[in-house]
Formats: structure tokens, C-alpha cells, sequence
């Protein structure tokens, strides 16, 4: 990864004249709530851009198609052959002499801006994601536009707030943000696309940029509806699931969904460190020798595996192929893809999973179709949950993979299928495949970036895990401080609780007893001795970190109950919450 | 924004920093709008290129499509379409050429897959509910061939649909025809009979699938129907001439035979069609001298019926003769025969109508069993067995 680290201090010129750049304390001071006032005008603003950039982008790869490729791409042309291989050699030029950072897919690279650095994607990197992306793709390596795009709006959004001299943490957070807008353009799906940068960019809901994210998406598919319209991918077609009995097939095809994921996965797991291992000078013909394969594949009869293969999805979805062929072709993807990934080709890998998935779907629902004609689901419906089990199993982005079928489908009556299959496909391929694809990436690339999976799945302590029975002796605080004195010496207690009249409740260390017996007689009721400041009030389902800076003040903390106040469930001392630490 | 912030405890120098971070801040903020709007207008200059052109691609591989379609060459056609729907994937037609175009290919999986698919988001449409029929009428899947007929007449049809409709239902029949559902094509045919228009083609079309369909009677109503169109056209005359023939009206075959006959355009036709009907001619006059209609003198009446009953009796004589052992059929015939007097007066016949009638029924009978147990008549006792079929209808105009 070679994106270069935000300077410390970012100097720029505002007209001709050159101005002292304020540090952050200074911002801080002069205008304490600015990030926050302009994170949201800034988010549409990214929002804008990466949309009109996106439409840009799959415009420029379309015309590049049309220019090398024909504007009919047919089996036996020469050209298929020729095209790929050139176009491969020359973006390798391009992306080790001049943009190092353009290679690969995208996502790990705005992760590794987000994690490492500060949210820093350079200009440079988003312009050579550009071209050589779309020339790549356009040329016909069998890689998809939305990732490139989730890297190019991430890469907009850091140039917008570094021009704006936001704080390291603001600048930090419209990575994502501004992945979430590219890859709601390139999508058109704005949910799926949030959820997606949630599941897999940032790995948790956060209040703080939930919102920010929000907007940009919805700016940039507004901007890309006005130009693509409401389908601009493939048209959905009629989706129905009247027959609860094809839920079956539906299971069969989250199982070859599982299975094609993991072929998948292994196939790029193994071949991307091999190509990667071979000498330095090698890069520079791996991408052509991998486009003149794929082109090998559509001269020899399938010419729909080049590219990102969107109006093949469509003729898919819409029963222009037979089951045969969509089985062929869904194979043939996964052997076109893992070349031109594993070369180093820029270019993502969302539509080569869409691709196969829909090839698969459409391959068990006109078999379905074919065999048992009596049932009434669609072939489209099955290229849609097919879509959404790939993206379940290969992608490992679970609750994207439903919502995006429902989003783009715009029907809920396939949300038990898509749900059934999406989560056996799931299911099955991290039984044989537990490291998801991103994160093997990140490793092959000697990166160490959170694993947004078990980000996902890690538990959270609470205060019940470390909760244990009230062993310290409960005082009310109309008790006199000798009958206090008298019942913590019957323990042996070393603190002890005591219950107020209004409910709250004091944690009392027996010096803080002894301490008082100066100021007081032995009759004094011990409600009249306590300061003002009462122990917190803490529930079993509250966050065990929530208790640690209550140590050093209170020596035993109360857990109540959240129904009925004044009633203790348990307490917990310091050393029952690190005992809970090391033993989790 | 920093403008909005009431702030105060601030020194003059930090006030005027605040003032220039507002100034920046507005200033990035308008050159990110100016930025915003130059790469619109660039974005939209590439966008409307690119649409205009994918426009004219989806045209010109239609063209190539529907050329390679009518030049019979349905692989290229399915190619080129299929190129053309990717850049106009919602144009129906294109839709509906492309799966003609995989069923001409003789990829007739392919082709109901694809209709199958376009007939989900459009169940009703009758154009691919009637190519669906024409597929499983291939695949000779009858009863799913005439479901979809009977999908495709319930079907919506865009502008032409009354036309379309029509067509539909004479296909639907011309298959019932192929079948040999003569009843179910015939009902079909009326029912497009009954609603056609007042045209001559569409009149001979019909009454042509009519006289296919075994059902001379509407065949021949169609023609005189036709024929009510001046100047009369060869066709409905010929169709007439035949339809009333086969419908034993040989008194209006006559008539019309000798109209086609006559006709300006009847010696363009080949030579073996203008025997044919020269025949038909033939045979009708033939018939009337045989038949002892209603019209005739009573003198001439029993002449007929003479003749008629000594050509048949002759026929039987001649078929017993061929037969070793007499079958049951003939010997009761025979025996009827035998039960009539074995000569007869013509002023006998004169007075007495019900026996002229009795022999008639006789000689009719005759022919019919004699036909069946020593092989088709020639001749007269051809003519005669013609006219068996039908006696009343000779006459009858």
C-alpha cells in the first residue's frame, strides 16, 4: 500500500495571498462546533461529487468498451483476444509507474485510509483508480466498477475535507462516508451501500457518522438516478413466491451459492499470492497475460464473461439463456475473475460476484423451470437471491446480501427465500472457508486491518457477566453510625452499602465510618453523616467498561434493578470486573 | 459554520481569524459548488453522447437483426439482437424478435425459456402467449399449444388487437384443421367468420379454411358473400363452385362453374385447374339430367327415374357378380330390388309419386352400399352416389 500519510499540517493559499494555517487547538477555540456544522454540508457536498463522478466513470468505461471492444463483442472476433491483453499491458505500465495505489479493488485501500491513514486517500490515487479501472474494465478484464467507485468517492471525500482543515478524527470519518456514496452510485441501491461500508468499511453502527453517511449516499443516487434512471444495472424483473415448496430449490441454490464462494475464494486465495511472488518485472506483463486468458474465453464462445457483464445479468434474469449455458457461464466467471484479480488488474470484484450469482440463480430457476413447470417462481427472482447468496458467501456481507435483494427488487415476498438462501450459502462457506476474502487480502498484502466479521460477532461484556449476590453488609440510613459500626464488625466487612430514603444508595468504606466519629456521636443517624454524592446508578445489561472509573471513588458499586428502583440485583468490586476480563 | 457561532471571550486577533476562517470556509464551499456544477455539465455532455449513440447502435443492430431474420439466418439474427437489446433492453419488439428469431434457430428451450420470462411481467400479452403456442404446437405439446391460442385471443394486443385477434384465431384453427378437430376448427372459423369484416380477402381466407374444415355450407355463404363484391373475383367463383358441389347445390355449382369458366382471368390459370373445374362442370350437368327434380315434367321426372334405377340396378348385378359368397348388405338389397316390380310403365311411375320416391331412395342406397362392398363408382353410378349424399340440396339455390 503506498498512500502516503497526511502531513501534520496542511498549508494552502487562499487567493494570492498566503495566510497562517490555524492549528487545530486554534479551531477548537475560535470555533468550537465548525466540524460538526460542516460535516453535514460537506457530506451532500461529497455526496454530489461522487455521484457525478461515478456516472463518469461507467460512462467512460462503456465508451472504452464500445471503442476496443466493438459494440457487439461476438465470439471468434480477434480482437477479444487482442484488447484485453494490450489494455492489460498498459495499465500495469500505468499502475507501477505513476498510481502504485490504483492496484487491487478498492475496499481494502479505503479501509487501510480509514485504519492507517487518517483517512488520507491522495488525488492521485483517485484519478489512477479512474483511468486505469475503467480501462482495464472497458477493455474487458472481468472486474466490476463498484469497488474502484467506493474508492473513488472515498478518495473525493478525503480531498473535500482535507481542503476544508477538518480535524484528524472528521477527516478520519469521511472515508467513509464518501465510500458510501460511490458505491451508491455505482449500485443505485443507497441501503445496501450504507450497510455495506457499515458491515465492511467501519465494522459498527456510530451515531456520529451514521448520518453523514446517510446523506451522501442519498445525494449521490439522486444525482445518479437523474442520469441512469431507477435500474440503471439491469431491469428487475417480476419477482413472485407463491409456492411455499420452492423454498427447496431456493435451499439447493444457497448450497451451490456456498459452494461457488468458496471455489471462488480458494481459487483467488490461491492465485493472487502466487502471481504476486513472481519477480517485480512480471507485473508488467501479469495483466495482459491474464486479459489475453479472459479474452481466450470469449474468442472461444463466451464473450459474456468479459467486462463487468451487467446486460448478461439482465438477459439472465430475463430467461435468455438456457440453464446449460448460465451454468457454464457462471463457471467461466469465477476463472476469468480470479485472472484478472489475482494479475493486480484495478478493478472490484462486486460485479463478478453479482455476475456469478445471477449466472447461478437464473441456472437453478430455469432448470426449475424446465423440470418442474407447475412451480411459479421467476427465473429473475432466482438470479436476484442468487445475487445475494454470492454476496452472503463471498463477500461475508450478511445483512447487505438481504437488503440488497430487497432493495433493488423492490418486493418483500422474496425476503424468506433471499433470507434462507443467503444464509446456508453463508453458512457454508465460512464452515470451509472461516478467513473472508477481503481479510486474506489484507494479509496477503501484509496488512493488519480489523476484521469487520468478528467485529460484528464480538460480545460485549456487561455488568451481569461480572454480577455477584450482595455479600457486603446493607445499612439503611436512618441506622445509627454505632449499630454501623457494630454490624460491619460482625463481618468483618470492609465496605458496606447503605440505602437511602429516596432510593440511592451509598457505598461506605469502614474508614470512612471510623472518620466520622470526631464530627458526630455514636447516635447520629449515618444519612446525616454522608456527603452529597451518591454511588451511580448501574443496570445488568449496562457495558462492564462503564464501571472502571468508578473504582478509584467507591469501593463496591450496586447493580439495580431496572424495575423497581431501590432493589439491588447484585454488586460488583474491581476485582470481579478484571476477573471477568481475564477469564473472557 | 463558523458564522454562526455567538461566541465570546474572544481576543481581536482571534475575532479576525474567525472572520478569515468564515471567508475561507464560504470561499471552499462556493469553489466545491462551482466544481460540483462544471463536472455536472461534464457528466451530462458525456451522458447525452453516450445515449445518443447507444440509441444508434440499438437501431443498427436491430436492422442487421431483422434483415438476418427475413434472410433466413436466424443465428446471426439472434446475435445481432441480442446486441441491440443491450443497448434498448426494454423495447418489446426486440424482446419478442429475439425469442422468434432463437425458435427459428431451432434453440427452442431457449426460446420458451425467454417467452416464459416475458410472459411473467406481462402475463396477458397476446403476442407471446401466441408465439408460446407456436413453440409447444412445434414441440407437439397440444394441449399447452392450445391453452396459449386460447391465452393469446384472451390476450391484450397493442392498437391491432381486433386483427390480431383474427389472425390468431384462424391460426388456432388452421392447427385444429392439421389435427383433424374438424368440429373445433369449425366453430373457431365461424366465430372469425362472425366477426370479420366486409372483406373480400379476408371472406375467401376464411370460407377457404371453412371448405378444409369439411364445412361447405358457411364455405359456400362466405363466397356468395365474396361474390357480392364487384367485379366478382376468380377465387370466390372457383371457391363457390367447389363449395357447392361439395355441398351437392349442383343446380348453383353449375351456375357458378359456368361463371368461372367465363371469367376474363380463368384462362391464366394453370391447366390442370381449369380441367379440374371443367369436370366439375361436367359432372354437375351430368348430375341434373340425373336427377329427377321437382321442376321437371312428370313425364320426364319418370323417364329419369328409369335410367337412374337401371344404372343401379345394373351396379348391383355387376357387384354380386364379383363376389363368391353375397354379404348380408348386398343380399338385402338385392332382395328390396326384388320386392319392386320388375317392370315398370312410365305412365306407372306417373301416377304413383311415393313409388317414384321408393325407387329413388333405392338407387341411392344401392350406390352407397355398392360403393362400399365393390370399391368407387365410375360413371354414372358416380354421379349417382354424388347425388345420394344430399338428393334434396341438388336443386336448391
Amino acid at each position: 500500500m503506498s498512500v502516503q500519510p497526511m502531513p501534520e499540517t496542511v498549508t494552502r493559499k487562499f487567493g494570492k495571498a498566503a495566510y497562517r494555517p490555524l492549528t487545530q487547538a486554534e479551531l477548537e477555540k475560535i470555533a468550537p462546533t465548525r466540524d460538526e456544522r460542516l460535516f453535514l454540508v460537506l457530506s451532500i457536498f461529497i455526496g454530489v461529487l461522487s455521484g457525478l463522478l461515478v456516472v463518469s466513470f461507467r460512462i467512460a468505461i462503456e465508451w472504452i468498451k464500445i471503442l476496443t471492444l466493438g459494440s457487439a463483442p461476438h465470439a471468434g472476433q480477434f480482437r477479444l483476444l487482442i484488447v484485453p491483453a494490450v489494455a492489460g499491458l498498459f495499465v500495469a505500465a500505468l499502475v507501477h509507474l505513476f498510481f502504485p495505489a490504483a492496484r487491487g479493488s478498492g475496499v481494502n485501500q479505503t479501509k487501510a485510509a480509514l485504519y492507517i491513514y487518517n483517512g488520507y486517500i491522495s488525488f492521485k490515487t483517485v484519478i489512477g483508480k479512474f483511468i486505469t479501472a475503467a480501462l482495464a474494465i472497458g477493455c474487458g478484464h472481468s472486474l466490476g466498477p463498484e469497488d474502484p467507485s467506493l474508492q473513488i468517492g472515498a478518495g473525493v471525500a478525503s480531498m473535500v475535507a482535507r481542503r476544508l482543515n477538518l480535524s484528524r478524527q472528521r477527516l478520519r470519518l469521511f472515508a467513509p462516508i464518501g465510500a458510501a456514496a460511490g458505491l451508491a452510485a455505482a449500485f443505485n441501491a443507497p441501503i445496501s451501500a450504507i450497510l455495506f461500508v457499515i458491515e465492511e468499511v467501519i465494522g459498527q453502527w456510530s451515531a456520529a457518522v451514521l448520518g453523514s453517511i446517510v446523506l451522501s449516499a442519498i445525494s449521490s443516487v439522486v444525482v445518479a438516478r437523474w442520469f441512469w434512471g431507477s435500474e440503471p444495472l439491469f431491469r428487475i424483473p417480476t419477482v413472485t413466491m407463491r409456492d411455499p415448496r420452492e423454498l427447496i430449490a431456493y435451499a439447493i441454490l444457497g448450497v451451490a451459492g456456498g459452494f461457488a464462494a468458496l471455489v471462488f475464494s480458494k481459487a483467488l486465495g490461491y492465485l493472487r499470492p502466487q502471481l504476486r511472488a513472481l519477480p517485480q518485472w512480471t507485473y508488467y506483463f501479469q495483466s495482459g497475460i491474464a486479459g489475453l486468458l479472459v479474452g481466450m474465453i470469449g474468442f472461444l464462445g463466451f464473450p459474456q464473461v468479459m467486462g463487468p457483464g451487467y446486460e448478461v445479468m439482465d438477459q439472465a434474469m430475463h430467461g435468455q439463456f438456457a440453464w446449460k449455458v448460465l451454468l457454464a457461464l457462471a463457471l467461466l466467471k469465477i476463472l476469468a475473475t480470479t485472472l484478472s484479480f489475482s494479475s493486480g488488474t484495478p478493478g472490484g470484484m462486486f460485479a463478478p460476484t453479482m455476475f456469478i450469482g445471477a449466472m447461478l440463480g437464473a441456472s437453478v430457476g430455469s432448470f426449475e423451470k424446465l423440470f418442474f413447470p407447475h412451480l411459479t417462481g421467476t427465473v429473475g427472482a432466482y438470479a436476484l437471491v442468487g445475487i445475494g447468496v454470492l454476496f452472503a458467501g463471498f463477500l461475508r456481507a450478511p445483512l447487505t446480501s438481504v437488503f440488497m435483494v430487497l432493495e433493488v427488487s423492490g418486493n418483500y415476498s422474496i425476503v424468506l427465500p433471499v433470507i434462507l438462501a443467503n444464509m446456508i450459502g453463508y453458512l457454508i462457506s465460512r464452515a470451509l472457508q472461516p478467513v473472508p476474502i477481503f481479510e486474506v487480502f489484507t494479509h496477503q498484502d501484509g496488512l493488519e486491518l480489523p476484521s469487520m466479521e468478528e467485529a460484528r460477532e464480538e460480545s460485549e461484556l456487561h455488568l451481569e457477566d461480572a454480577l455477584r449476590p450482595v455479600d457486603v453488609p446493607v445499612i439503611k440510613g436512618q441506622q445509627t453510625i454505632a449499630e454501623a459500626a457494630q454490624i460491619a464488625a460482625a463481618e468483618n466487612a470492609s465496605a458496606f452499602l447503605v440505602s437511602l430514603r429516596d432510593g440511592s444508595w451509598y457505598a461506605m468504606t469502614a474508614h470512612e465510618l471510623t472518620s466520622a466519629g470526631p464530627t458526630s456521636t455514636p447516635d447520629t443517624a449515618i444519612e446525616r453523616i454522608l456527603p452529597a454524592e451518591r454511588t451511580p446508578i448501574l443496570f445488568p445489561d449496562m457495558p462492564l467498561d462503564s464501571t472502571l472509573h468508578h473504582f478509584p471513588r467507591w469501593p463496591v458499586l450496586p447493580i439495580m434493578n431496572r424495575a423497581s428502583k431501590g432493589k439491588l440485583e447484585g454488586i460488583v468490586t474491581q476485582d470481579d470486573v478484571l476477573q471477568c476480563y481475564q477469564k473472557h | 459554520m463558523a458564522v454562526l457561532q455567538l461566541r465570546t471571550g474572544l481576543t481581536p486577533e482571534e475575532r479576525q481569524l474567525r472572520q478569515k476562517l468564515i471567508l475561507r470556509d464560504t470561499a471552499a464551499l462556493m469553489s466545491l459548488f462551482a466544481i460540483a456544477i462544471l463536472l455536472f455539465f461534464i457528466t451530462l455532455f458525456l451522458f447525452h453522447s453516450f445515449s445518443v449513440h447507444r440509441q444508434e447502435l440499438a437501431q443498427r443492430w436491430l436492422q442487421r437483426g431483422e434483415k438476418a431474420l427475413q434472410s433466413n439466418q436466424p443465428l446471426a439474427a439472434i446475435d445481432a439482437l441480442r446486441s441491440a437489446l443491450a443497448y434498448a433492453p426494454d423495447d418489446e419488439k426486440l424482446q419478442i424478435e429475439l425469442a422468434e428469431a432463437l425458435a427459428a434457430a431451432g434453440r427452442t428451450e431457449e426460446a420458451v425459456a425467454y417467452f416464459n420470462t416475458l410472459l411473467e411481467s406481462r402475463p396477458g400479452n397476446g403476442m407471446i402467449n401466441l408465439q408460446l403456442a407456436r413453440l409447444a404446437a412445434k414441440e407437439g405439446e397440444e394441449a399447452a399449444a392450445l391453452d396459449y391460442y386460447q391465452a393469446a385471443l384472451d390476450g391484450t394486443w397493442e392498437g391491432d388487437g381486433y386483427i390480431r385477434r383474427r389472425e390468431v384465431r384462424l391460426e388456432l384453427a388452421q392447427y385444429l384443421i392439421d389435427r383433424l378437430h374438424f368440429d373445433r376448427a369449425r366453430n373457431q372459423l365461424l366465430i372469425a367468420a362472425g366477426n370479420a369484416p366486409d372483406d373480400v380477402n379476408i371472406e375467401l381466407q376464411v370460407a377457404g379454411m371453412q371448405e378444409k374444415a369439411q364445412d361447405p355450407a358457411n364455405a359456400l355463404h362466405l363466397y356468395q358473400k365474396a361474390l357480392q363484391h364487384r367485379p366478382a373475383r376468380l377465387e370466390a367463383l372457383e371457391g363457390a363452385s367447389r363449395a357447392a358441389s361439395a355441398h351437392n347445390r349442383f343446380l348453383l355449382a353449375k351456375e357458378y362453374l359456368e361463371r368461372t369458366l367465363n371469367h376474363a382471368d380463368f384462362e391464366k390459370q394453370p391447366a390442370e385447374v381449369q380441367a379440374q373445374f371443367r369436370n366439375m362442370l361436367s359432372d354437375a350437368d351430368h348430375i341434373l339430367l340425373l336427377y329427377p327434380g321437382p321442376e321437371l315434367s312428370v313425364r320426364a321426372r319418370a323417364e329419369r327415374i328409369l335410367a337412374d334405377r337401371k344404372i343401379a340396378q345394373e351396379r348391383l348385378a355387376d357387384c354380386l357378380i364379383s363376389k363368391s359368397t353375397v354379404p348380408p348388405a348386398l343380399q338385402t338389397l338385392a332382395d328390396q330390388w326384388r320386392q319392386l316390380p320388375s317392370t315398370l310403365r312410365l305412365t306407372q311411375l306417373e301416377q304413383d309419386p311415393e313409388l317414384e320416391e321408393t325407387i329413388m331412395q333405392l338407387v341411392y342406397r344401392t350406390e352407397q352400399i355398392t360403393s362400399q362392398q365393390c370399391g368407387a363408382p365410375t360413371g354414372n353410378d358416380a354421379l349417382l352416389l354424388k347425388m345420394s349424399q344430399a338428393p334434396e340440396a341438388i336443386e336448391r339455390q
